[in-house]
């Protein structure tokens, strides 16, 4: 189990704690500046700051430890580390470059099989300038792993490989994690790639760990308006919460004659609070033009980009003429709700795909 | 040809070379890997005996050296070292003067390692020693050939300093370029174009060994 808790004022900010579990792999997500990498890094050993306060532990190892003035150096770490633009050692073969870091007393025949587990086999000979993007990032994990290291630490590895590649390095990521028990992080921006790959993801601004959870718990449910924002979900939206009968509120959108949905009250709103709320997409149902009713909205389309088999539409609720819906819709599903541009189409929210947050950073959703 | 003259000048430039590598590169990392706030005095103090007459260093140099100063009369006491008007004297000149011209070349190569190589070393486990030998050295060897082809070359074609520090005794200071100079003065033109031209030989061949280096830089191979 790796655990960290690390805060830090210069040079970049951090305030950030997560954990991770013996094979299980935890993406940092978030946008450019975020400190991703800066806690990387310092996990690593790299992060080089005297502010540099907290805790790393990995089992009953401590890595770092202001309190009792513990600082390994990465050297000291047992910690395999994958650079995001791979850092091969320029003058050394792929099979060299694996085993300087497997130690001396390691032959280069123990690598075969790991040559060949990542589609290598062959290549031992070649020098880094000799290979693809792809393979060089295949050696750059070979040689992180050839340490048999305690803690395996991603860095976008991703992101400097052409697509193609990518989807062959995700499958070979996810067939390496069947057979390894090493707690493994990665950094990424890519929310798909988070999503796709990780157990649970740590959402990262400006150096603040603001949510952890599994994919599917932080995209259905942004902990703030934040979080929403930084995981990219497009359909946010302010309202007040109003409580009604229990277990039941109502949810004003739009002012000053807006409308008013029907929301599940999990009792951690207050009654009149502004909220930010959220639609999860994928909950939305649709039913061709008629009358509104309650949680079903009559909304106008506004526009309908055709990108392929989905089609991105834009809609506006009736009566709310500043508010916008949108949504990815398949291109065969609009067709036979007779709906297209400058039509009408419903849209059915059940009260469970509406998430409630209140306005203030960092306080729980609802 | 003075063959004596050729023997001192080549003396001169392998062993000023071979003592002043290891110091060289020592320096020559600390500048490139160093974030000390005072790195740019040290830089510019480097810098010195490129911008300096040779004349005015071997000024100073005779007068920190001579007996007539502490530090000379010291030598001269303890050690029976006579630094002045002596080859030893010549060869401290020359590894002081030289210094830029090793350093700078090796501190440009180690610059241009890509942090990331480092850190990839340090965590793969390897120590600050390993990877100097395995990573470092290995990246930055063109730069470290340059530095010795440099000092080797400017320590032939050095005549100022040499004159002041050494004097012209033949077989001890007198070196190839002073050897020139006593034969234009002599009026014997055809044995000072046949020096003259090994020199100039010489330092072609060094310049074209740093830029054969240069095209095979490691580093360029990413």
């Amino acid at each position: 189990m790796l655990q960290v808790e690390l805060r830090n004022a210069t040079p970049m900010r951090l305030d950030a704690s997560f954990d991770c579990a013996p094979g299980e792999l935890v993406a940092l997500v978030g946008p450019s500046g975020s400190g991703k990498t800066s806690l990387l890094r310092a996990v690593a050993g790299l992060l080089k700051s005297r502010t540099l306060r907290g805790r790393v532990a990995v089992g009953q190892q401590a890595w770092f430890d202001s309190e009792r003035a513990l600082d390994l150096p990465p050297q000291q770490r047992h910690a395999g580390f994958v650079f995001q633009h791979y850092a091969l050692f320029p003058h050394l073969s792929a099979i060299e470059n694996v085993t300087l870091a497997a130690g001396p007393a390691t032959a280069a025949d123990q690598f075969r099989a790991l040559f060949e587990r990542l589609g290598l086999a062959g290549l031992e000979r070649r020098r880094p300038a000799q290979l693809s993007g792809g393979q060089q990032q295949r050696v750059a994990l070979a040689r992180a792993l050839a340490r048999e290291p305690k803690v395996l630490l991603l860095d976008e590895p991703f992101s400097a490989v052409d697509a193609p590649a990518r989807q062959a390095l995700y499958r070979e990521l996810a067939a390496l994690r069947q057979t390894l028990s090493t707690p493994m992080v990665l950094v990424t921006h890519d929310l798909g790639e988070a999503r796709r790959l990780a157990d649970r993801v740590v959402i990262l601004d400006a150096g603040r760990s603001l949510q952890t959870g599994t994919p599917a718990h932080v995209f259905a449910s942004p902990r703030n308006a934040r979080v929403a924002q930084l995981i990219g979900i497009q359909n946010h939206f302010r309202g007040r919460f109003h409580k009604r009968e229990p277990g039941w509120a109502a949810l004003e959108w739009g002012q000053p004659c807006g409308i008013e949905l029907r929301v599940l009250d999990k009792n951690r709103i207050p009654d009149g609070a502004t909220v930010t709320w959220v639609i999860a997409g994928e909950r939305i149902d649709l039913l061709p033009d008629g009358a509104a009713d309650g949680n079903t909205l009559r909304c106008k389309i506004l526009e309908q980009l055709a990108l392929g088999e989905t089609s991105l539409c834009t809609l506006q609720p009736e009566r709310l003429t500043e508010e916008r819906v949108t949504l990815s819709l398949s291109t065969a599903q609009l067709r036979s709700l007779g709906a297209d541009a400058a039509g009408c189409l419903r849209l059915v929210i059940a009260p469970p795909a509406i998430h409630i947050m209140p306005q203030k950073d960092g306080s729980a959703g609802n | 040809m003075d063959w004596q003259a050729t023997r001192v000048s080549l003396l001169l430039a392998v062993l000023t070379a071979v003592l002043l590598l290891p110091p060289g590169i020592a320096l020559a990392r600390w500048l490139a890997f160093s974030s000390w706030r005072g790195k740019p005095l040290a830089e510019a103090c480097l810098m010195l005996p490129l911008l300096l007459p040779p004349t005015v260093i071997g000024f100073y140099l005779l007068l920190a050296l001579g007996q007539g100063s502490p530090l000379g009369a010291w030598l001269a006491r303890q050690l029976d070292l006579r630094l002045v008007f002596s080859f030893e004297g010549l060869l401290l000149a020359s590894v002081l003067i030289n210094l830029p011209f090793m350093v700078q070349p090796i501190q440009r190569a180690f610059a241009a390692i890509p942090n990331s190589l480092r850190e990839a070393a340090w965590v793969s486990g390897l120590s600050n020693w390993r990877t100097f030998v395995r990573i470092e050295l290995p990246l930055a060897w063109p730069g470290l050939l340059a530095g010795v082809a440099l000092t080797a070359a400017h320590t032939l074609g050095e005549f100022g300093v040499v004159l002041m520090v050494g004097g012209s005794i033949p077989g001890q200071t007198r070196t190839l370029s002073i050897a020139i100079y006593d034969r234009v003065q002599a009026f014997d033109t055809a044995a000072a174009h046949v020096m003259a031209l090994a020199l100039v030989a010489s330092s072609v061949v060094a310049v074209a060994l740093v830029f054969a280096a240069d095209r095979r830089r490691p580093l360029q191979e990413r």
